[in-house]
């Protein structure tokens, strides 16, 4: 069945040519210098008073990164990039580290609540909110009583301006704060923990990332400790030509537990912009973290010019016994997306999820996935992938799941569904299993398709018309993974999906 | 292990810039200067082989950095390239073939189209017996030395092989002999053509054979290829084997192929397959026990509303490495794809699966579905899956299913408690996974011949 025109349209219409979060914050900044050398690193290090060990760390990756050639295994198509035409360092020039709001730019809280992080709002009126526009990471009517209140930690291109709730988190041992802060208030977590998930030279772009990254978000769960709220970094590109190299550091110490969300958008811009970010989740005996992304970006004008270039690398290491690691996320912007999010199953009876739901339309490119690689004896692991694609767009489901000789006891399932919407897009699935021990039980299952008859038949039978019918089925196609998101992001995000999955089965 | 997407990823041509060759794969282009004089074919031939000889020294073995042959690495498979076999005139022996066969294989009424040592050597019908007049059939030495007039021509050069292609490359370097058939329009053979493919050479040898087949419009054929070695000789052989079948229209094709030998075989065999408007086209691939496989099959849809079954079953035990790699090209309309294949590994064996299908915009009303899945019967043995799927058309259904598992304890438990011993309940257990697999061909003498050959196989696995 062809889509419904209407949605069709309403489909197009998303992101591509009614990006939301497309205007520019006009605030003074200071840059480093284009290009990427040596001293640039210093800079940075310096920019951020380091110790020297951590530049040290930086240069290393500096070293390895010049030894390294760009990856061109992903389905994904793109113009070389140019690492000299760079800022590799940009800063809100009033904010010369975090420091309460009271000191803050009101120019940055401006673009904050414009993005629907209220952020002065909701550290003094803890949890009311003003009902603005729309926005992804706001909460929306209803469940404001249930949703708890959100810390965040904001971050304006290189620098994090702030961060919420930290006194009210200090109470329960909770560390969050900016990267930068925690270099200098807790070293020995940062030095231990920093690059043994993700090691300097594991690719080309967390090669880069290492060098460069100017900030990002610490958070360390104390033993036993459940997290009394949610933690959110929220990023925002702004400045013209800068990279983004954010770098996010989780520690759940045993038996802990926390949820976190990220969000991310940028300006509209004709050129494209550059992000790399390296994400390391630890989660040590019995501990839990569940990881939660709205990717946003700016994907582009639909003759895919401008955007961002989203090269992440995320990883999460369940190290201890019967640790878990969940991610969910929902990625609807960039021009490009280079994404797998991933769990090294070390510790005996750890866990790890992935839901994912990936829409592109417009010339957007997605090329991801996740790996689930199981190292311990009793490991399990289940990886939902959605993916949409419309207009030009070309989506790619890239994951490996394997297990090692001593993984006995392995499980996995997977699902990766794939709808298409038009025939100019293209939808993949590429899917790695290597199972070494006989004792692995794998289980996959990927369809491509289009909306049943039956399916359809019997919803209008019911008295449902063409269009309620299409919405309800296609609804269903996703609810594995909404169900997955925290309740702050839920009911944002159904409606985002909504709009771009109502009727739209090709 | 953890960059394990960007090693697999790569691209072979820019990394295999610049590698030292193995020695292998030197004695190979050296072996070819050598031997190239007395391979058979005019100038027109020659020409060919040089060409693709050239396009292998420029690109060696596949390795494990090609994305294609991640999981199969030639490479580290073959340390040294064995000398081509060489013409001998040895007169077949149908009792050695039997044997070689197997019974339940031999027993199965054919015509037997033998090639010893990769030359044609002689047709075998049974007697009293003729598969009909609908179809013809020469050497393939025989027709490399005709004139330009015959179809032979087109197919033969359109894939010379080279750098795209590793195995087609050698084969069409090394090619000594093969089969070439045709089935007229509207012919239905009544018995299927067997080509058996076998080596008496006493020392380990290296062989290239070809089988061309074209199905004419409306035509129906059974075609069974053999690869097996004899017992008394050397077990020990490398083996290019390159099938190319074309469907007309409404043309209807059952295609087996038995591959057997011991863990001192090497066989690299590629299959390409084309179908016509309506044609049906059913093949099923048995390897049981070989050191190195690797079955490559290309699937050309060319005409509208064909439909493909595919399926096949690995057996491994030792070392055994075999592997199965799918291209399923959907570029026209209404066609449907079905591929099932199934692996049993006992020991250290390892199967791969490498299943992508790619549908071109054009081919909507594409119905296509794939698994592959795994008995591990080992704790060492190992199942490395890769299916793919590549769509670019919006009104398909498309799907694909991998699994891996070993035994189910409930299910042997269930049969012990009904009094069935261990060793029984795991044999039953095995034979109904392969089953699921053989229930797909068709055919029910050749069923039950492929039925007979992997329960003897079996046999050694569920014995403990």
């Amino acid at each position: 069945m062809p889509a419904v025109r209407e949605t069709v349209d309403q489909v197009l219409a998303l992101d591509v040519d009614k990006y939301k979060y497309g205007f520019e914050t006009t605030i003074e900044s200071i840059k480093a210098p284009k290009g990427l050398n040596e001293g640039i690193v210093r800079y940075i290090s310096d920019k951020k008073g380091e110790p020297g060990w951590m530049l040290a760390w930086r240069l290393e990756a500096y070293e390895r990164w010049l030894a390294m050639t760009e990856p061109t295994w992903a389905k994904v198509d793109y113009p070389k990039i140019d690492f000299q035409d760079l800022h590799y360092y940009s800063a809100p020039k009033s904010t010369a580290g975090p420091s309460s709001l009271d000191e803050v730019d009101p120019e940055l809280l401006a673009t904050y609540a414009k993005l629907g992080i209220p952020l002065k709002e909701q550290e003094l009126l803890a949890g009311v909110r003003k009902q603005g526009e729309p926005s992804l990471l706001d909460t929306a009517d209803g469940y404001q009583s249930m949703a708890g209140r959100v810390a965040v930690d904001a971050v304006f291109d290189s620098v994090s301006v702030v961060t919420t709730f930290r006194k009210e988190l200090a109470k329960a041992g909770v560390i969050f704060c900016s990267i930068s802060e925690a270099l200098k208030e807790h070293p020995e977590l940062v030095r231990k923990y920093l690059g043994s998930v993700v090691p300097q030279s594991d690719n080309y772009y967390a090669a880069l990332n290492s060098a460069v990254f100017s900030d990002g978000s610490f958070v360390y769960i104390p033993e036993g400790v459940r997290c009394p709220m949610e933690l959110s970094t929220y990023f925002r590109i702004n400045e013209r030509n800068t990279g983004q190299f954010e770098r996010t550091l989780i520690i759940a110490d045993k038996g802990s537990y926390v949820s976190y969300l990220e969000g991310c958008t940028a300006p509209m811009r004709d050129e494209n912009q550059l992000h790399a970010a390296v994400v390391e989740l630890i989660a040590l005996d019995d501990a839990e973290i569940k990881y939660s992304t709205v990717q946003n970006w700016y994907p582009g004008d639909k003759n895919g010019k401008g955007g961002v270039y989203n090269f992440v690398t995320k990883r999460g290491d369940c190290r201890g016994r019967n640790a878990k690691i969940s991610w969910t996320q929902v990625e609807t912007g960039s021009a490009i997306t280079w994404k797998y999010p991933s769990c090294i199953l070390r510790g005996d009876g750890s866990r790890g999820e992935f839901y994912s739901i990936a829409i592109s339309n417009g010339r957007q490119q997605v090329d991801s996935g996740t790996k689930m690689i199981h190292l311990g004896k009793n490991t399990s692991s289940r990886i939902i992938s959605k993916g949409i694609a419309a207009g030009y767009s070309q989506n790619t489901y890239r994951g490996l799941v394997s297990a090692h000789r001593k993984a006995t006891n392995a499980r996995n399932f997977t699902n990766c569904d794939s709808l298409l919407i038009g025939n100019r897009c293209g939808a993949h699935t590429v899917p790695y299993i290597e199972a070494k021990n006989a004792s692995a039980h794998f289980e996959h299952e990927a369809t491509t398709s289009k909306i049943s008859d039956d399916k359809l038949f019997y919803c209008r039978q019911r008295g449902l018309s063409d269009e309620e019918a299409v919405a309800l089925i296609v609804n269903g196609f996703v609810r594995d993974v909404l169900q997955q998101l925290p309740m702050e992001f839920m009911a944002e995000t159904q409606k985002l999906i909504g709009i771009s999955l109502e009727g739209s089965v090709g | 292990m953890m960059a394990s997407f960007s090693e697999a990823g790569r691209v072979g041509n820019e990394m295999s810039v610049a590698v030292t060759r193995t020695e292998a794969e030197e004695q190979l282009v050296r072996q070819f200067a050598k031997v190239a004089p007395e391979l058979p074919g005019g100038a027109r031939v020659a020409e060919l082989r040089s060409k693709a000889i050239a396009g292998f020294a420029l690109t060696g073995l596949p390795h494990r950095r090609i994305e294609d042959w991640k999981y199969t690495d030639l490479r580290t498979g073959i340390k040294a390239a064995y000398p081509p076999a060489v013409c001998s005139q040895a007169k077949v022996d149908e009792a050695l073939i039997r044997a070689a066969l197997g019974t339940a294989l031999a027993g199965v009424p054919c015509i037997a189209l033998v090639m010893l040592n990769g030359r044609y050597v002689a047709k075998m019908p049974p007697r009293g017996q003729e598969a009909g007049t609908g179809w013809e059939f020469r050497s393939l030495a025989a027709a490399m030395g005709e004139p330009d007039r015959s179809w032979f021509w087109q197919n033969f050069e359109r894939d010379v092989g080279g750098s795209e292609s590793a195995v087609q490359a050698l084969n069409t370097a090394f090619l000594t002999d093969g089969i070439v058939l045709k089935v007229r329009e509207g012919a239905r053979l009544e018995l299927p053509i067997h080509v058996i493919s076998i080596t008496d050479a006493k020392s380990p040898v290296a062989l290239a054979t070809r089988t061309i087949i074209r199905i004419e419009p409306g035509a129906h054929a059974t075609v069974i290829e053999s690869h097996v070695g004899i017992s008394h000789a050397s077990t020990a052989r490398q083996a290019t084997a390159v099938t190319e079948i074309s469907l007309g229209e409404a043309a209807e094709a059952r295609h087996i192929q038995y591959l057997s030998g011991g863990a001192d075989v090497v066989h690299l065999g590629r299959w390409h397959v084309s179908l016509g408007k309506d044609a049906v086209y059913r093949g099923f691939q048995l390897t049981a026990g070989v050191g190195l496989a690797r079955n490559e099959t290309h699937i050309q849809f060319t005409g509208p509303d064909a439909k493909l079954d595919l399926s096949g079953l690995m057996l491994g035990r030792g070392k055994d490495h075999i592997d199965t790699t799918l291209v399923v090209n959907h570029t026209t309309t209404g066609c449907e794809g079905r591929e099932l294949f199934k692996a049993v590994l006992d020991d250290r064996a390892r199967a791969v699966f490498q299943g992508k299908v790619i549908v071109a915009p054009e081919a909507q009303k594409t119905d296509g579905k794939q698994m592959a899945q795994a008995l591990m019967l080992s704790e060492d043995a190992e199942f490395d899956s890769k299916p793919e799927l590549e769509i670019y058309a919006d009104d398909v259904a498309c799907g694909h299913g991998s699994t891996a598992a070993e035994l189910d304890e409930d299910m042997l438990f269930y049969l012990r408690s009904r009094g069935i011993p261990l060793a029984d309940a795991r044999a039953m257990l095995i034979e109904s996974f392969a089953t699921e697999a053989l229930e797909k061909i068709e055919d029910e003498t050749l069923r039950e011949a492929a039925r007979a050959i992997a329960v003897a196989w079996l046999g050694g696995a569920t014995a403990r």
